[in-house]
């Protein structure tokens, strides 16, 4: 695994901010805009991320559908997830995604920063 | 001398036991001139009232001998007697053998009723109009009933849009305020660091955001709350200790407003509860009491017993009049004049709604000679109330 993070998150001015984020404090990242983009991103992909960012609600496939067809994938399953939850109501749903930690949408950039360094 | 055979009629009235006894004919012209739920009455060919019964009386406020011999356009509204509408009727049933109008109908105090009316032709053998039959039912109530029926549609569905446009509003506002909340909170993580100028502007923006992102999450509390889609997360939590946590976040808050902030606990009071909601209400009531008292001490006292624990958050402001006390649970409500203070009047409905789907209840002490003081009692585990479950 590389040291690379994948963001996969629909709204464009927070996906931007994470990936400078991320950047800043050192490691790569890539941002796909739903879980679709976010497959297909990996099938080609030669060097998988070290931790995916994982948005719950996007158009096209949502992060739940994201998560199933990943944990299906021998090859992505073992790939960690984050959810990044923005309501609390959606802190139960993440539940059943078996994610390695669920972060309150907008996260503190502490937080983020170590949850990425703990995968990466 | 024999008397002459008493007519037929005169006989049938007198019964074996002497009481009346009249003919079939009789007992119905009786009948109908008996009835009060309809006005049934006869008309001559060209609409003049001939005869007039109880329920007649009772609908149209005329007695007979104030109607009978007037045309039967009398009920009728002016609009209606514009565009000819009891000739209408009238050769309507002539031609169709009977008809039936719903509308207005004029009583004799000049008032309206909605009145169903049948008119049925009474045609002679050689097929010559003797008359009408006129029966009104009067069916104002029914008509109240059904608007008032629609109003509540309306009204409920005026309700619906609004929540539906809240929850909307506030779900799209929360993305861009997410948004500015990380480039903010990015800067100030900068590992190269800020110069301090910087840095406190960059801070001053990241609480105004921070309450943004508190308000918006309230609407989305209220939208959720009156949706239905209101839901408890609930986990074994020590509340002392979630209490310090609020009162530490509040720290700078406290401060700036003046007041010092106390938690005064006998130890752990271990629960079952949503943690994340049950911590909402303390930040309401605490960012009440730090808003409406500020400069006086804040005090958050917690005691539990064997049905559960009490929090106590007490201030030595202005106080709320007993009479608000029911009042600024509610929607949009506040004790203290708007123009005053800012805020939706949110914060102590939604501190309500979480505190009563655990099963438990918040109020306010009345009687209280100086500030205001909440007390919300909170079950041992989280039991929600029969209407939740």
């Amino acid at each position: 695994m590389s040291h690379a993070v994948l963001v996969v998150e629909d709204d464009a001015d927070i996906r931007q901010a994470l990936l400078e984020i991320i950047t800043e404090h050192g490691f790569q990242a890539v941002g796909v805009v739903h879980g679709g983009e976010a497959l297909e991103f990996l099938s080609r992909a030669t060097e998988l991320p070290c931790v995916i960012l994982l948005d719950l609600m996007m158009p096209v496939m949502d992060g739940a559908a994201f998560r199933q067809a990943q944990i299906q994938d021998p090859r992505l399953a073992t790939i960690p997830v984050v959810v990044l939850s923005a309501y609390r109501d959606l802190e139960r749903q993440a539940d059943g995604l078996d994610a390695v930690s669920v972060l309150k949408k907008p996260p503190s950039v502490r937080e983020l920063v170590k949850v990425i360094e703990a995968h990466c | 001398m024999t008397s002459p055979p008493q007519p037929q009629i005169a006989r049938a009235t007198e019964g074996p036991q002497g009481s009346a006894f009249r003919s079939v004919d009789e007992r119905f012209r009786a009948l109908v001139s008996s009835v009060k739920e309809y006005a049934i009455f006869m008309l001559d060919p060209s609409g003049q009232i001939e005869t007039w019964n109880a329920g007649a009386e009772r609908i149209k406020g005329y007695t007979a001998d104030e109607i009978i011999g007037e045309h039967m356009s009398r009920f009728y509204t002016p609009e209606d007697l514009a565009r000819g509408l009891p000739a209408e009727l009238l050769a309507t049933a002539v031609r169709e053998g009977r008809v039936e109008n719903e509308g207005w109908r004029v009583r004799k105090d000049g008032s309206r009723f909605w009145a169903d009316v049948v008119i049925t032709a009474l045609v002679g053998p050689e097929g010559r109009v003797l008359g009408f039959a006129k029966v009104t039912r009067d069916l104002t109530d029914r008509l109240r009933a059904q608007q008032e029926q629609l109003r509540l549609a309306h009204a409920e569905e005026a309700i619906r849009l609004r929540d539906e446009f809240l929850s909307i509003a506030a779900h799209e506002l929360r993305t861009p305020l997410s948004a500015v909340h990380l480039q903010l909170q990015s800067l100030l993580e900068r590992p190269e660091g800020l110069d301090e100028r910087a840095r406190t502007k960059v801070e001053r923006a990241c609480r105004s955001n921070e309450r943004l992102v508190a308000l918006v999450e309230t609407l989305l509390d209220v939208s959720r709350i009156s949706t239905g889609a209101f839901t408890l997360n609930a986990t074994s939590f020590d509340l002392t200790a979630a209490v310090q946590e609020v009162v530490e976040r509040f720290g700078e808050q406290a401060v700036r407003a003046g007041s010092e902030v106390t938690v005064r606990s006998p130890g752990p009071l271990v629960g079952t509860w949503d943690r994340l909601r049950v911590e909402q209400v303390v930040v309401n009531l605490l960012a009440n009491s730090l808003k409406y008292a500020a400069g006086t001490p804040v005090e958050l006292e917690l005691h539990g017993d064997p049905d559960g624990v009490e929090l106590t958050v007490s201030d030595a402001g202005p106080g709320i009049p007993a009479s608000e006390s029911e009042r600024i649970f509610h929607r949009f409500e506040r004790a203290a004049p708007m123009r005053h203070f800012g805020g939706l009047g949110l914060g102590l409905y939604v501190a309500r709604q979480i505190v009563e789907a655990h099963g438990g209840e918040i109020h306010l002490t009345p009687l209280r000679a100086r500030g205001a003081q909440f007390v919300i009692r909170l079950p041992w585990r989280l039991t929600p109330p029969e209407s939740a479950r």
